[in-house]
């Protein structure tokens, strides 16, 4: 009862801190907004559509009859359904209109298609694309924002890949021409309906099928039946929570040195309650909190990000020993510190460490190879592993190992700690 | 009856080479007596409170209160004792009542018996109409009296009061050292720690004067200053030169002792006041200054201390 009332006391000690409460609630759900919000609320981290203007000025006739002109295919392929999740396409009438919309902030990149394109992809000098502005007749411009990179690369890789579609298309006419020749065909009108069928028959190839697919798959989880894809949010909040668990930890664990240096664990010690208990009921405080903060941050991250943990079961042991490893470690880290600045600053240091090193600050998805394997040296790390496989379809086969772990790591850290704690209190 | 028996306590900090905080520290305490450790800032008195707290273990020596050893039987002792540290212990987020049932709960109180006496508690230290304010919106006085209370929930047989009246204004002084006597009156033995001269002689049935961890005398105060022998103590304020004078008035045969003047005011120990005086004038009057006030006193703890050590108890 009386280290209850002592866990109790420190607990509301803590919830009643408002820079606190920040610190341990505010701050990891608003790092995972922000997150989420760069790399996009679907299953993969993925960066938002890129706004394009595009300028095409190339209306004219291009080679012949049943050819259209190169400036439409651009601009159908921009806008073509499969580029909705990558491009925001937008069209204007003028090359001045499209760089302003990029001047003004309502683009990230202009695509300016000048008005000489087609004649200049069927004259003899292939046609290009490039940033710089004020090309050559056939040079199409990409006019971006200077303060972005991965948008306009975007956007220029795919302008590339139409331009050298059509370049393509302009040297198997060429060339199925001059093989028409070579066996024989002299006539031009049947010379230039051969390379104009060709060129055809060349550019909706390249648009129906591209050599290259890529799909991505769920990470393999061990004992999961069929992979679950978590949309990105869960998965960032996860590493927040795992986090900023170790700052909430860190606070109530100072507590004992806040006590020492203001009197009342002196005080403490002159009741009859014993110093084991007084410790006990410390420990009990650290983990209340941090067991509060997760289940805070689990339930909001349900709720206000559509996260989906798993099941219930491996969820209240994940997060009951997710509570232990962070608890163990606050303590850890404070239970050799002589005053609560160094404490503070030591256990900053130690749980950045940790959390780069157990990639609480990149996607599940994007933990492999050696990566996967370094983590594992971390508590941190291993709970990583054990949440991530639950999210990504697991059960309890598959996170019996990380738990295991993590709740080796806590006994280690908790034995640790008490041993420093009573050299100093008893 | 002997309710606390001091038997050689010794105390040294990061031993071998650490200070000796207490030497060799013999005393007792009658039941329902208050008892002060009267001596200067490190004189040792907070470390014996806290070994007779069982905060600290002695190198050697022990103490029994009420008994039980401090040693061998700390959970008993802490059973009967009261502890009023030094700084206001108290949790500054919590009002004035919480911390008082978070300390009574320490003690082993619970439910309608721990709220009920700490209504009586909150009574006994006025301040029932502030008693859901927080600790950090009270004035330093509150503070000091929330920090009795939380010592008295448990109606201790022994109360240690460690240097309760530090920094705080006269009036909540009063109140402290009226509520000090009125628990006394009550049955509580007192131990009580100062540097205040005027608290110890004010309060104590018997007085402890500590300096540099060793206790140089116990007694009532008039047994203390028997001490002093038949001397009379002399105040004398002069307008200038009060170093000169003091250094002067020190090679007179009369003399003891002269305290360090402070503001032109000094205090002599002297054997016959009487055939001294005009010799005092004339002093004076050598150095071109001029007494502008002059009285008689009975002996105080302060001469004790001096006359014991040779330095005053504020030095």
């Amino acid at each position: 009862m009386r280290a209850l009332s002592i866990a109790v006391k420190d607990t509301r000690h803590v919830y009643r801190n408002v820079a606190g409460l920040a610190m341990m609630l505010l701050a990891p759900l608003l790092l995972t907004f922000a997150l989420s919000a760069a790399f996009g609320s679907g299953n993969n981290f993925s960066v938002g559509a890129v706004r394009t203007v595009v300028a095409n000025q190339d209306v004219s006739a291009g080679a012949g009859a049943g050819t259209p002109a190169a400036g439409a295919t651009l601009v159908s392929t921009l806008t073509s359904p499969g580029m909705t999740g990558l491009l925001k396409v937008t069209q204007v009438d003028s090359a001045a209109a499209a760089r302003s919309a990029v001047d003004n902030g309502d683009a990230d990149v202009a695509v300016i298609i000048p008005a000489g394109l087609t004649n200049a992809l069927t004259s003899a000098a292939p046609a290009g694309a490039g940033a710089p502005a004020g090309g050559g007749a056939g040079q199409i411009q990409i006019y971006r924002d200077p303060a972005l990179t991965v948008a306009p690369a975007i956007v220029l890789a795919v302008v590339q890949s139409v331009v050298g579609s059509l370049n393509g298309a302009r040297a198997a006419a060429g060339t199925s021409a001059q093989l028409a020749a070579s066996l024989g065909v002299t006539d031009s009108a049947e010379l230039s309906a051969l390379a104009t069928q060709t060129a055809q028959a060349f550019a909706g190839l390249a648009q129906t099928s591209g050599p290259v697919t890529l799909e991505q798959r769920a990470p393999a989880v061990p004992g999961a039946g069929q992979p679950k894809s978590p949309n990105v949010a869960s998965q960032v909040l996860l590493g927040m929570m795992l986090f900023f668990m170790l700052f909430g930890a860190a606070t109530p664990a100072r507590s004992i040195l806040d006590e020492h240096r203001q009197g009342t664990l002196s005080r403490l010690f002159t009741t009859p309650t014993p110093r084991s208990t007084i410790l006990v009921g410390k420990y009990v405080a650290v983990f209340l909190v941090v067991l509060i903060q997760a289940v805070v941050l689990l339930v909001a991250g349900r709720f206000l990000m559509g996260a989906h943990w798993g099941s219930l079961g491996p969820v209240i042991i994940l997060t009951l020993v997710s509570a232990l490893v962070a608890a163990s470690l606050g303590l850890l880290t404070v239970s050799y510190a002589k005053t609560p600045a160094q404490a503070g600053a030591g256990s900053a240091a130690i749980f950045v460490f940790l959390g780069l090193i157990s990639g609480n600050f990149v996607g599940s998805a994007n933990i492999g190879g050696t990566f996967a394997i370094v983590r594992r040296i971390s508590p941190i790390g291993w709970l990583m592993e054990g949440w991530d496989n639950l999210l990504f379809g697991g059960s309890w086969s598959s996170i019996a190992l990380p738990v295991g772990a993590a709740l080796a790591f806590a006994l280690a850290f908790f034995g640790i700690a008490t041993f420093f704690f009573r050299r100093r209190y008893t | 009856m002997e309710a606390i028996a001091v038997e050689g306590l010794r105390k040294q900090f990061d031993p071998p080479k650490g200070p000796v905080a207490v030497d060799n520290v013999s005393f007792s305490i009658g039941e329902g007596e208050i008892f002060s450790l009267l001596g200067p800032n490190g004189a040792g008195k907070t470390t014996t409170i806290s070994i007779l707290s069982c905060l600290l273990k002695p190198d050697a020596g022990d103490a029994r209160v009420g008994g039980f050893s401090v040693s061998k039987d700390p959970d008993r002792v802490k059973a009967l004792i009261g502890v009023v540290p030094q700084d206001i212990a108290l949790y500054e987020d919590l009002s004035g009542r919480e911390n008082l049932l978070f300390w009574g709960r320490m003690y082993g109180m619970r439910g309608s018996a721990l709220e009920k006496r700490v209504d009586e508690v909150m009574e006994l230290i006025g301040l029932s109409d502030r008693q859901k304010d927080r600790v950090d919106k009270y004035s330093g006085g509150m503070k000091r009296r929330v920090n009795i209370g939380a010592a008295l929930l448990h109606k201790p047989n022994f109360l240690y009061l460690d240097e309760p009246t530090v920094g705080i204004d006269p009036q909540s002084r009063r109140s402290i050292l009226d509520g000090v006597r009125d628990l006394n009156s009550a049955g509580v033995t007192v131990l009580y720690t100062t540097h205040y001269m005027e608290e110890a002689q004010e309060l104590s049935d018997r007085i402890g004067i500590m300096d540099k961890g060793v206790m140089i005398a116990v007694g009532t105060q008039e047994e203390l200053v028997q001490l002093v022998g038949e001397r009379t103590r002399i105040d004398v304020a002069v307008d200038r030169e009060a170093e000169t004078l003091a250094k002067r008035w020190r090679e007179l045969p009369e003399v003891a002792t002269v305290s360090e003047p402070e503001d032109a005011r000094m205090w002599l120990s002297v054997q016959d006041a009487n055939t001294l005086i005009p010799s005092l004038f004339d002093g004076a009057r050598a150095v071109g200054a001029r007494i502008t006030e002059i009285s008689l006193a009975e002996p105080n703890l302060e001469m004790v201390f001096l006359h014991l050590t040779g330095r005053a108890l504020r030095d």
